[in-house]
C-alpha cells in the first residue's frame, strides 16, 4: 500500500465494469483490460430506446466472449417492470442463467425474486437507490453487490464498507457483500436516475429506458409579460460529466470492489479509452506510481472522447452547481464516419476499404471500429488507389487500401479522426 | 382510407397505446410489447386499416407513445 491511499486496506483487485451497448464496444472493453461489462437485451434496461440493444439470442455470444476474455457479463434489467413483462423478463433471466451470464443488475422485486429462483446471482441497481448499511443488510439476502447510489460522499461510502466488514454481511453466495460505485460518466440531475421530466414533456419515461434528456438543454426564463431574464448559463438543469480519476486513490480507500463506467450508448472509443485509462489508474495505486502526473496523461486521453466537461460528483462533498455549458459532447476529438472495411491482406499487413463519406489523405489520423475487431487506432502512412499509390482519396465508392496492423473485417467502420 | 403503421421492433413496451385505444392495441405477455390486433405483417412493420370513427382513438396513441412508431395514415 502506497502513502497516497490513506490508512484503509486496499481491495485485492478492483473491477473496473466498462458499458457494453454494442459488440463493437464489448470488444473494445476486451481491449482495454475491463475485467466486467454491463449490458442491456430486448427493452427491460435503462437504455432501452438510446442504445442498440442486444436480443436474448445474443446472450449466448456475449457469454462466450466473456468466458474466452475473463471478462465477467453483468445484464442489467433495471427498469420499471409491469405485468405484462413478466414472462419477458423470466424468459431473459432463464436464458441468462443458461448461457452462464455472470449476474443481473437489477432493481425490480420481481426480477431480484425470480434471479434467486433460478440462481442467478444478483446485483442491486443504483436504481434502488441504496445509501446506508441497513439498506445493504436488507438486500443482502438477495444480492452479492450493491451499487450504491450515486449521491454519497466518498466518507458514506467508506462507512459502508467498513460496516459491511465489521457486521459480517453476506451475500446468498456466502462472501462478503460487495460493494460498487459510479467512477465515470454521465451523471444526471435525478436522484439515482429517478426522473420524470421526460414523462412529463414526451409521455417517455426514463425509468423504462426511454428518457428525452430534457435536462441536457438549454433554457431561457421567460415571466407571464415574456420579458425573459438573463441567465449565466441556459443549460440549468445538466451536470458535468462524473470524473474519479483524480482522487482514484480515495475512491479504492473506500473499500469498494467495483468501479463503474457509465456510457452503453456511447461509442467503442469512449469505452476504450475510459476502460484503459480506469484500468491503468487502479493498477498504478496498487504498484504505488500513482500521480499527478499520470493523472494529466489520462485526463488528456479522457478528454478526447465524449465528454460534456468533468467534475467530482457528490463524492468530495462539494455543493452542487458544476452544470455544463454545452448541448453536447465538448471531447476534444472528432471521429467522422468515412468508409467500410473490405479486406485484409494478411501477409503485407494492408486492409482495403470503401469510401463512402469525405475524404482521407496521407498523415490523416483514422480509427476502425467493429463487432469482432473492437477499435483500433492508426496513422495513414501510404495510400493506394488502383495499386498506385496517392497522396489522397477523395472519390466516394473509391476502394483504396493502406497498412494496417491491425486485421480489417468488411464488418469495420473507418472514421477519420480530427482535432474539434 | 386509414391505416395504422407500427414499428414493433422498436416498441419498448410502456402500455401507453392500450391506455388510448385498447379496441386496437393489447400488451403481448409473451414479449412485452404492444401488439397491433388484427394487423398485418409486412416487413418489419403491422399494418391495419381503420375507419374514421376510429381515427381518433388511435391518432391519441400516436401522439402519446414515447418510442414515436405509430403512424396513422390517410390516403
Amino acid at each position: 500500500m502506497n502513502g497516497a491511499t490513506g490508512h484503509m486496506q486496499l481491495p485485492n483487485r478492483v473491477e473496473i465494469l466498462a458499458p457494453a451497448g454494442s459488440f463493437e464496444s464489448l470488444r473494445a472493453a476486451v481491449q482495454a483490460g475491463a475485467d466486467a461489462v454491463y449490458f442491456g437485451v430486448e427493452q427491460l434496461n435503462m437504455r432501452a430506446r438510446s442504445s442498440n440493444n442486444f436480443t436474448v439470442a445474443d446472450l449466448k455470444k456475449i457469454a462466450v466472449i466473456g468466458r474466452k476474455n475473463s471478462l465477467k457479463t453483468y445484464l442489467t434489467l433495471n427498469t420499471i417492470v409491469y405485468n405484462h413483462d413478466l414472462a419477458l423478463m423470466k424468459s431473459i433471466v432463464r436464458t441468462a442463467k443458461e448461457c452462464g451470464i455472470n449476474a443481473v443488475i437489477a432493481m425490480d422485486h420481481a426480477v431480484i425474486g425470480y434471479a434467486a429462483e433460478v440462481g442467478l446471482p444478483v446485483h442491486l441497481s443504483t436504481q434502488a437507490n441504496v445509501t446506508n448499511i441497513e439498506a445493504v443488510k436488507f438486500y443482502a439476502r438477495f444480492a452479492d453487490l450493491i451499487v450504491l447510489s450515486r449521491e454519497l460522499t466518498l466518507s458514506q461510502v467508506a462507512e459502508i464498507c467498513r460496516q459491511v466488514a465489521e457486521q459480517d454481511v453476506r451475500g446468498p453466495s456466502g462472501d462478503l457483500v460487495r460493494i460498487e460505485v459510479f467512477a465515470h460518466g454521465a451523471l444526471c440531475m435525478a436522484v439515482s436516475g429517478k426522473c420524470y421530466l421526460s414523462l412529463h414533456t414526451h409521455n417517455a419515461s426514463a425509468n423504462r429506458g426511454a428518457c428525452k434528456q430534457n435536462c441536457r438543454r438549454a433554457y431561457t426564463v421567460r415571466d407571464d409579460e415574456g420579458n425573459e431574464l438573463k441567465i449565466d448559463n441556459e443549460f440549468i438543469m445538466s451536470p458535468k460529466d462524473l470524473c474519479t480519476i483524480g482522487f482514484l486513490d480515495r475512491v479504492l480507500a473506500t473499500g469498494v470492489s467495483v468501479l463503474k463506467i457509465e456510457g452503453r450508448s456511447k461509442g467503442p472509443d469512449y469505452v476504450y479509452e475510459t476502460a484503459a485509462c480506469y484500468r491503468e489508474a487502479a493498477e498504478s495505486i496498487h504498484d504505488g506510481s500513482y500521480g499527478p502526473e499520470k493523472v494529466g496523461a489520462w485526463m488528456q486521453r479522457l478528454e478526447k472522447v465524449y465528454n460534456r466537461g468533468f467534475w467530482d460528483g457528490y463524492y468530495l462533498g462539494c455543493e452542487l452547481g458544476e452544470w455544463t455549458d454545452a448541448p453536447g459532447s465538448k471531447a476534444t476529438e472528432r471521429k467522422t464516419f468515412i468508409g467500410l472495411g473490405l479486406n485484409y491482406l494478411g501477409k503485407i499487413k494492408v486492409g482495403e476499404f470503401k469510401l463512402q463519406a469525405g475524404s482521407l489523405k496521407v498523415g490523416d489520423e483514422v480509427m476502425v471500429a467493429g463487432p469482432t475487431t473492437g477499435v483500433a487506432r492508426m496513422r495513414v502512412t501510404e495510400l493506394r488507389l488502383d495499386d498506385s499509390p496517392v497522396e489522397a482519396v477523395e472519390r466516394r465508392g473509391a476502394c483504396f487500401s493502406m497498412p494496417s496492423p491491425v486485421k480489417i473485417r468488411s464488418s469495420d467502420k473507418l472514421f477519420k479522426i480530427e482535432p474539434v | 382510407m386509414i391505416r395504422i403503421v407500427f414499428q414493433r421492433r422498436k416498441c419498448i413496451g410502456c402500455n401507453a397505446c392500450v391506455e388510448q385505444a385498447p379496441a386496437h392495441w393489447v400488451m403481448s405477455q409473451k414479449d412485452g410489447k404492444s401488439y397491433l390486433r388484427k394487423s398485418v405483417k409486412k416487413g418489419e412493420y403491422y399494418v391495419k386499416h381503420i375507419s374514421a370513427p376510429e381515427c381518433e382513438e388511435n391518432l391519441r396513441a400516436a401522439r402519446y407513445c414515447p418510442a414515436r412508431i405509430i403512424r396513422v395514415q390517410t390516403f
